[in-house]
C-alpha cells in the first residue's frame, strides 16, 4: 500500500475513535474537499471563468466542512452564515488586489519545473490566482466561525438564560484568545510550507528589495494575509449571528 | 470614568496608528532611491499587435506586444524616458500586460545599442495596502490582542529568519535538530504571548508537544513500513538541500501551528466553561473538551489541507492543459501536499483528548487542591 493510503487509514481510524460519529463524518468532508478542489481545477482547465468556480465550490467546501463536522445544530447553521458573509466581504477584497499586484502564475525560479511545458494553455492565471486566494482563505473562515460558534453554544448549553449582551462579551473574549494562534496556524501553514523557497532566497543572497517584490513571495504573503482578514472578521460577525440566533431561539421558547 | 477616558484614548490611538500607516503605504510610491535596481514608471502605453496562438496541445491563446514609455525614477538614469517593447500572453502565467501608473525594475545595459528591458512589476505598494488593511481590521476590531497576535508573527518570524541562516551556515547539516527546537521555542514563544504566562499557557504548550510529537512518531512509523511509496520527493519545489529532511520539517512545522491553535481553542473554551460555571466537575470538562474538539477537529484539518492544496492550483492546471492524465497531475503535483495534510489530521486529532484531560485535571479551582 502506498504511504499516502496508510496515513489516510490512520486518520479515519483516529478520528472515528475519538470523533465518533462527527470524527467519521469529518473524514469524509475531507475527502469531499479533496474532490471538490481537484473538481475545481479540472472545471477551469476545461475554461469555466474562474470566479464562478470559485464562487460555487466555495459555497459547497464552507458548507461540507462545516456541517459534517459540526454535530450541533445551532453552531453550525450559524457558523455557516456567518462563513459565507466573510467570503462574500474577502472576495470584493481579493479580485481587485490580485489584479493590481498581479503576482499570478510562475517567476523564474519555478523555471526548472516549467521545462517543456507549454504556458500558452488560454487560461487567465490572474484569475487562477483568484481561485487560489479564496480556496485558501476557506478552511480558516470555517474553523474560526466553528470555534466561536461552537464554544458559544457550549455556553449558551450550560447556562439558557444567558443574556445576549453577555454572550457578545464571551464571543469576542473567545475570538480574542483564539485569533492569535489562529494566525499562526496560518503562518506556520503557509511559512512552514515554503521553508524550501526561504532558503533558496537566502542561499541565494536576494537582496530585501528583490524579496518583497519577488512574485512568489508576494502570492503568499497576500495569501496569509488574505486569511487573516477571513478570521478577524469571522470574530464579530459570528458573533453577532449567533446573538441574533439565539435571541430568536429565547423568542420562541417565551411563546 | 476612567475606563470611558481610556477607551476614547485607545480607539483614536489606533486611528492615529491606521492613518499614519495609509500615508507610509502611500510613500512607498516614492521610495526609488533606497533600491539598488533601477525603478521606473510607466507613463503611456500603446498596443501593437496580437496574434493568435495554438499549440501542440490545442489550446488557444493571443500573443500581444505593447509599446511602454517609462520614465526613469532613480540612480544616474533618473528622469530619462525610455520606450520598450513587452510582449505577453493573455495567460500571462511568466508575463504580463503593463498599465499606465505601474512602477516597474528595468535594467538598462551599459552598451547603447543592447535594448533597455523591464525586469518585473514593482509590488511593495499593493503588499504594502494589503497589509495596512489586515493590520487596520486587526487593530480596530482586536485592540491591544491583536497588537499581541501580530507581535508574536513578527517574533516568529524574526526567529524564522535566524534558523535559516543558522541552516545556511551549517549547509543544512543539522536540519532536524534546529528545526526541532526551533519548534519547542515558537510554541512556548507564541503561547505565552498569546495567553500570558500561566497555568492556561503551560496546559495549551504541554498539549502542543504531546499532540505534534505524537504525529511525527505515528507518520514516521508509516514511512517506515510503507517505505514511502508514493512520497515523491523530487518532485518538491525550489529545493537547494537534502529534500528528505527539509519535507519532514516543513510537514513540522505546518501542522505545530495548527495543532497549537486547536489546544488553545479547546483550553480557553473550558477555561471561560468554568468561569461561567466555576462548580463544574473535572469529567465533566474532559467530556467538554472532547465535543468541543469534535467540532473543531475537521474544519482546522481543512485549513491546512487547503493551504496546502491551494499552492499547488496553477501547477496542477498547466498539467493537465499540457495533456497529462489526473493520475500523473495529482503524483507530481498533490501528492506531497496530500502527506503533509495527514501528518497535520493525525497530529490535530490526537491533540484533542490530551488537551481535554490536561485540562480537566489541572484546573484552578477547589477539585484540583488537594485537602
Amino acid at each position: 500500500m502506498s504511504t499516502i493510503t496508510v496515513l489516510g487509514l490512520v486518520l479515519f481510524i483516529l478520528m472515528t475513535i475519538i470523533g465518533g460519529k462527527t470524527g467519521a463524518t469529518a473524514f469524509l468532508s475531507l475527502i469531499f474537499n479533496f474532490g471538490l478542489l481537484f473538481l475545481a481545477v479540472v472545471l477551469i482547465s476545461w475554461g469555466f471563468p474562474a470566479m464562478g468556480v470559485s464562487l460555487v465550490i466555495g459555497t459547497i467546501i464552507l458548507a461540507f466542512t462545516i456541517f459534517f463536522g459540526e454535530d450541533n445544530e445551532l453552531a453550525a447553521k450559524t457558523a455557516y452564515i456567518a462563513a459565507l458573509i466573510v467570503m462574500v466581504v474577502l472576495i470584493l477584497i481579493i479580485f481587485p488586489v490580485e489584479h493590481w499586484i498581479m503576482a499570478q502564475g510562475f517567476s523564474l525560479e519555478d523555471s526548472e519545473d516549467l521545462e517543456g511545458m507549454s504556458l500558452t494553455i488560454g487560461v487567465s492565471f490572474v484569475g487562477v490566482a483568484v481561485t487560489e486566494a479564496i480556496l485558501s482563505t476557506l478552511g480558516a473562515i470555517a474553523e474560526a466561525s466553528i470555534a466561536i460558534a461552537a464554544g458559544l453554544s457550549e455556553i449558551i448549553e450550560q447556562h439558557p438564560q444567558v443574556t445576549t449582551k453577555r454572550l457578545y462579551i464571551d464571543g469576542i473574549s473567545v475570538g480574542k484568545q483564539i485569533i492569535g494562534t489562529t494566525f499562526n496556524t496560518l503562518f506556520f501553514g503557509f511559512f512552514g510550507g515554503f521553508l524550501a523557497l526561504f532558503i533558496w532566497f537566502s542561499g541565494l543572497h536576494y537582496s530585501f528589495g528583490s524579496v518583497i517584490n519577488n512574485k512568489i513571495f508576494v502570492a503568499e504573503v497576500i495569501m496569509v494575509l488574505f486569511s487573516l482578514m477571513g478570521v478577524i472578521l469571522t470574530v464579530p460577525v459570528t458573533t453577532w449571528v449567533m446573538t441574533v440566533e439565539h435571541r430568536r431561539n429565547q423568542g420562541k421558547l417565551k411563546d | 470614568m476612567k475606563q470611558r477616558i481610556k477607551q476614547r484614548g485607545g480607539l483614536w490611538l489606533t486611528i492615529i496608528i491606521v492613518v499614519v500607516g495609509l500615508i507610509g503605504v502611500g510613500l512607498t510610491r516614492f521610495n526609488a532611491g533606497f533600491y539598488r535596481q533601477t525603478v521606473a514608471q510607466v507613463t503611456h502605453v500603446t498596443a501593437s499587435s496580437r496574434t493568435k496562438t495554438t499549440d501542440e496541445f490545442e489550446n488557444k491563446d493571443v500573443d500581444a506586444v505593447q509599446t511602454v514609455t517609462v520614465r526613469i525614477l532613480n540612480h544616474k538614469h533618473q528622469g530619462q524616458t525610455y520606450r520598450i517593447k513587452n510582449s505577453y500572453t493573455q495567460s500571462g502565467a511568466m508575463d504580463q500586460a503593463y498599465r499606465r501608473g505601474d512602477q516597474v525594475f528595468v535594467r538598462i545595459p551599459a552598451n547603447r545599442h543592447s535594448a533597455v528591458t523591464i525586469q518585473g512589476l514593482k509590488r511593495d505598494t499593493a503588499l504594502a495596502f494589503v497589509v495596512w488593511i489586515a493590520f487596520a481590521l486587526l487593530l480596530l476590531i482586536m485592540r491591544f490582542s491583536g497588537f499581541m497576535a501580530f507581535l508574536s508573527v513578527a517574533l516568529n518570524a524574526a526567529l524564522f529568519y535566524a534558523a535559516i541562516q543558522i541552516d545556511l551556515a551549517t549547509n543544512g547539516g543539522h536540519v532536524y535538530t534546529l528545526f526541532g527546537i526551533l519548534a519547542v521555542i515558537f510554541a512556548a514563544l507564541t503561547l505565552w504571548l498569546v495567553l500570558g504566562w500561566g497555568r492556561q499557557m503551560w496546559v495549551t504548550f504541554g498539549a502542543t508537544l504531546a499532540g505534534t510529537g505524537l504525529a511525527v512518531v505515528i507518520s514516521l512509523t508509516v514511512f517506515a513500513v510503507t517505505h514511502e511509496r508514493g512520497v515523491t520527493y523530487e518532485s518538491m519545489q525550489y529545493v537547494t538541500q537534502v529534500p528528505r529532511p527539509l519535507f519532514l520539517v516543513e510537514t513540522i512545522l505546518g501542522s505545530l501551528g495548527a495543532v497549537m491553535d486547536e489546544s488553545t481553542d479547546i483550553v480557553a473554551s473550558l477555561f471561560q466553561l468554568k468561569t461561567e460555571r466555576p462548580d463544574i466537575e473535572p469529567n465533566q470538562i474532559f467530556k467538554s473538551g472532547l465535543q468541543i474538539g469534535h467540532s473543531i477537529m475537521g474544519p482546522l484539518i481543512n485549513v491546512l489541507f487547503l493551504i496546502f492544496m491551494a499552492d499547488t492550483f496553477a501547477m496542477t492546471l498547466l498539467y493537465l492543459r499540457n495533456g497529462n492524465n489526473w493520475g500523473y497531475t495529482f503524483t507530481m503535483n498533490m501528492s506531497l501536499g496530500m502527506v503533509q495534510s495527514l501528518i497535520s489530521g493525525i497530529g490535530i486529532v490526537l491533540a484533542i483528548p490530551v488537551a481535554s484531560w490536561l485540562a480537566s485535571r489541572l484546573m484552578p479551582g477547589e477539585e484540583v487542591k488537594p485537602s
